[in-house]
């Protein structure tokens, strides 16, 4: 089988050496004859709006993708691809492997006639760049424009006063350098460094409670799939595996070194404090529970991962201080479990 | 219902023109063919957006990939209809078409023509000047030269000024526009060049955008100068009184010129985009002519629909061009193209030249999008294992590209400048006009070799310091 | 039916033309309420990119009928007129009518997905993405019926086929 794959990422941000290094994976591991991935670069035969349903129709077998950038098809994409202010890395890798969060996946890919396989893990995202005013706490956010991708996000960013702006990722650098918006979040320090925002912004408030952590992955159309051995689709599956474990490390390594590059260049980087986050933590579960209620298949994903939060919070808190993250106070399941189908 | 008859149309379809298939052909091929078809196409008189359509559409065929024909929606789809920036182009033209229309822009250079009356070339100069203006304010080819066009071509043949080298300053200058920032080639360009930003892209694209422009203006004094045939001075009686002047140049034309300076202004200090400051100079042309009391309904709803029409004929450029580039890429054209680049020359310098000869020719082909999409994964690797500066590259690059969209037979520039001109203007004499403004790109092409300084100064000064 | 199809395509020219001046409007009012009243509208950024998408689509077919598309002439002016307009007919047949039909074929596939789907924009305001994209699938179509009509044109030597030139 031959396979064409492309991605919603273009070569100029480090995303894409997420998909390179499941491409490389698969292509070292997989004889030549049962399967051979042509990678393209985002862009270079769709849009990334349309990488979705070019692999849905068949006409490409494979796409990589943030999984958010679907939630208008369906907004239970949404928890799928980010949370706010709940899971982190670690979280995600547990409930997909663990939980049962890979058969959400792919009952939610499923449903649009396609197999995913989730391969990239990165950690929380860098949290907003603004252009002449800091973000200290969350009254400096009052009447701010923000780009801001996501509908939880966006709807969160409107609780705490600010204007959620959506615009593709190109488009952010030259949006701050006019002023046509305030400030912007992209993704991690590393990617945002790619992007040039150091040149941009003079101030940066941490931590990313709008996007604590991300998933990324491959979509498949269902036929191309099926048409593989399953011995080749095991092997891609390994792969995957493979990839987010590297993903992992990789991401944080760099993401440490673009943090000094920002320091470097003088940017003033601030954390909001405890008590604001705690504030922000509420108003997030309450906007979780507010999307969750209005689409069945959202409030089933988010109480999966609820669900996963209780049961491990019991030995995670346990083990502390040398356990994985931190159990959040998140959205009442119980509330979500009552809107899911 | 639909649903089946729609499949059922794409599966006849298929089956139908399964002959043309080639098995086993390889990218090279697809590649060539594909190419020959643009060629036929355009010498056939078709339109350019249907050619490059049609050859998408052929080209997928001939692979046995019928299947791909399902990118050119997409594409067509997220690259055109969801694309904000885009939009200030039926915007740009409406708010030229409200000027021109009432007559508004004919006074302004009339009065423009008698400020320069003692100067060498003075109306063409003018045009130079606002051409620049305007170039900076959209950053879109298709939209700079039509506004200019459908601004300035007229005055300047009504005051004898010779047709081609009409045709060809306001050809080549609305071409400046991609050049001069804030242009969205650039910002294009630094979204798939890994470490160069859009900041770094339009500091360095600056100085040589700007000189390029004096060197046109130049030329025209210089032609002015020696054949004054071609580029009248305003007769000695013709020439009005000092208060006349004055009176018309606050009348004619500082209203418009505010207004082409105003959206300039409004985008460079960070008030507007390219998108909104198209619709408020819309909006403030319309209440020029207005307010000048040159308002008529007839010419208010004819201007929509000139409009409608332009910014189709633009925008489908935009469409054929994206099918044409989406399925050029997924059959192998793509990598054929890239392989045989790599295999052409081993020496940076020859590697250099090659690179450059290909975006000019590429550029008689291909809308810039696609040649950005086609070269920057082939040439920047080259770049920078050849220790040459990337930001250097891309600049020159982009200079080149304002050759290929003036180069005959297939600058974009010179489809734009025929849809505008009137019949009595052959193609050939567009053609002819542009010629030496070829060679002036060619000239800066040359200076930036020789003086890189030309690109590196300035985002050095900004970025470095 | 060559007057029928120009006529359909005029109507439809006649009326989306006005629509410039509709995003225009929605594109000030945005800028005003965001710099004067501070209080920018969510929803006019998806929704003139929609109405702009809407616009230009729809008049495809509308810039055939005036034969605005951009083309080249430098061979064809020095033809005779009979060689002239069958390599026109030839440049239908082989460019224009593939291009069209599939745009038309996949622009309805593409389109009764979306509206399968119901799909959305993705953001915190959810405005319904399917009618631009089935407008695509009706744009290909007046599109197609133009370019039928022209090459009826060109096949009967109608008179009223109208020079670029005179339109622009
Ligand atoms: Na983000
Ligand atoms: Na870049």
């Amino acid at each position: 089988e031959n396979w064409t794959m492309t991605s919603t990422w273009p070569s100029s941000l480090e995303l894409i050496e997420i998909d390179r290094k499941f491409v490389e994976l698969a292509n070292a591991m997989i004889p030549d004859e049962d399967l051979t991935i042509e990678f393209f670069e985002g862009g270079a035969l769709v849009p990334a709006g349309e990488v979705f349903g070019a692999v849905e129709s068949g006409t490409i077998q494979a796409g990589a993708d943030w999984p958010g950038y679907w939630a208008g098809r369906d907004a239970a994409f949404s928890p799928l691809a980010t949370t706010a202010s709940l899971f982190n890395a670690v979280d995600y890798v547990n409930w997909i492997k663990g939980w049962g969060g890979a058969e959400l996946y792919s009952e939610i890919y499923g449903q649009f006639g396609m197999v995913y396989l989730p391969y990239g893990v990165t950690n929380n995202e860098s949290g907003f760049r603004t252009v002449d005013k800091p973000i200290r706490t969350t009254d400096d956010l009052q009447g701010m424009r923000l780009r801001l991708s996501g509908l939880e996000q966006g709807r969160l960013l409107e609780k705490l006063g600010g204007s959620q702006v959506s615009m593709a990722g190109g488009e952010i650098y030259q949006s701050l350098e006019r002023g046509v918006i305030d400030g912007a979040e992209f993704s991690t320090p590393n990617v945002d460094l790619s992007g040039g925002f150091d040149q941009v912004t003079q101030y940066w408030s941490t931590p990313g409670w709008h996007q604590s952590s991300s998933v990324f992955g491959v979509m498949i159309n269902q036929a191309a799939w099926d048409a593989l051995s399953p011995e080749t689709q095991e092997m891609l599956r390994i792969a995957a595996d493979a990839t987010m474990l590297w993903s992992l490390a990789n991401t944080e390594k760099r993401a440490t070194e673009a943090y000094q590059a920002f320091q470097d260049a003088g940017i003033e980087i601030t954390r909001l404090d405890d008590a604001t986050l705690e504030n922000i933590q509420n108003m997030a579960n309450e906007t979780i529970v507010e999307v969750a209620c209005e689409n069945p298949n959202s409030a089933k994903v988010y109480a999966s991962m609820l669900t996963y939060l209780q049961d491990y919070g019991k030995w995670r808190d346990a083990s502390a201080p040398f356990n994985l993250g931190r159990t959040p106070a998140g959205p009442d399941l119980a509330a979500i479990e009552e809107c899911a189908q | 219902m639909l649903n089946e008859i729609v499949n059922g149309g794409i599966s006849v379809l298929n089956n139908l023109l399964g002959w043309m298939a080639i098995p086993g052909i390889g990218g090279e091929a697809i590649a060539l063919i594909m190419a020959g078809l643009l060629v036929l196409g355009l010498f056939m008189g078709h339109p350019l957006a249907f050619v490059l359509g049609g050859t998408a559409v052929l080209g997928a065929f001939i692979a046995g990939k019928p299947m791909v024909l399902g990118i050119t929606i997409n594409r067509i789809f997220g690259d055109v209809l969801d694309n904000f920036t885009l939009i200030a182009i039926p915007l740009f033209v409406l708010m030229a078409r409200f000027l021109s229309d009432s007559g508004v822009t004919d006074k302004m250079f009339e009065a423009l023509r008698h400020l320069m009356a003692r100067v060498t070339g003075g109306l063409g100069l003018a045009v130079v000047f606002i051409s620049i203006l305007l170039a900076a304010t959209t950053g879109i080819i298709g939209a700079s030269i039509t506004v200019m066009g459908v601004m300035a071509l007229k005055p300047m043949l009504q005051y004898g000024y010779d047709k081609r080298l009409t045709t060809g300053l306001i050809g080549a200058s609305g071409c400046l526009g991609i050049l001069i920032p804030p242009s969205i080639m650039l910002i294009l360009m630094a979204s798939y060049a890994p470490g160069l930003s859009v900041g770094e892209l339009f500091a360095g694209a600056m100085l040589p955008g700007v000189l390029l422009g004096l060197m046109y203006g130049l030329y025209v004094f210089a032609v002015a100068l020696i054949r004054p045939d071609l580029a009248p001075k305003v007769a000695e009686e013709e020439q009005i009184s000092r208060g006349a002047l004055w009176r018309m140049l606050a009348v004619e034309a500082v209203p418009p010129l505010v207004l082409i300076l105003g959206i300039l202004g409004s985008m460079l200090f960070g008030i507007a985009t390219a998108t909104e400051a198209s619709a408020i100079g819309a909006a403030l042309a319309l209440l020029i002519v207005i307010f000048r009391g040159r308002f008529t309904l007839a010419n208010f709803y004819s201007a929509f629909l000139e409009t409608g029409r332009t910014s189709a004929m633009i925008l489908f450029i935009v469409v054929g061009a994206t099918a044409f580039t989406g399925v050029f890429n997924i059959t192998g054209g793509l990598s054929a193209t890239q392989s045989l680049i790599r295999g052409l020359a081993e020496d940076p310098n020859t590697l250099l030249v090659v690179m450059l000869a290909t975006v000019f020719v590429l550029g008689m082909f291909l809308d810039w999008t696609g040649i950005v999409l086609l070269c920057f994964p082939i040439f920047l690797p080259i770049v920078s294992e050849m220790g040459i500066e990337p930001l250097w590259f891309v600049v020159l690059m982009a200079v080149v590209l304002q050759t290929s969209f003036l180069s005959p037979p297939f600058g974009y520039a010179l489809f734009y400048m025929r849809a505008i001109a009137p019949p009595d203007i052959t193609t050939g004499d567009i053609i002819r006009g542009v010629l030496p403004f070829i060679v002036m790109v060619l000239i800066m092409c040359g200076l930036i070799v020789y003086f890189p300084g030309l690109i590196t100064w300035l985002p050095d000064q900004l970025y470095k310091g | 039916m060559i007057r029928i199809i120009d006529g359909l395509s005029e109507a439809v020219g006649r009326v989306v033309s006005l629509l410039s001046g509709v995003f225009a409007a929605i594109i000030i009012y945005d800028v005003f309420m965001r710099y004067v009243m501070r209080a920018p509208t969510p929803w006019a950024f998806d929704l003139t990119k929609m109405i702009f998408g809407f616009y230009f689509i729809m008049l495809g077919g509308y810039a055939l009928r005036h034969q605005a598309h951009v083309k080249v002439d430098l061979l064809t002016s020095v033809m005779a007129p009979r060689t002239r307009r069958w390599t026109e007919i030839l440049g239908y047949l082989i460019f224009f009518l593939p291009f069209s039909f599939v745009f038309m074929l996949y622009s309805w596939q593409f389109g009764l997905r979306s509206l399968a789907q119901g799909e959305v924009t993705y953001g915190a305001v959810q405005l319904p993405v399917y009618p631009l994209k089935l407008a695509m699938g009706v744009a290909a179509c007046l599109l197609f019926l133009q370019g039928i009509a022209e090459m009826l044109k060109l096949i009967v030597g109608h008179e009223d086929r109208r020079h670029a030139d005179e339109v622009a």
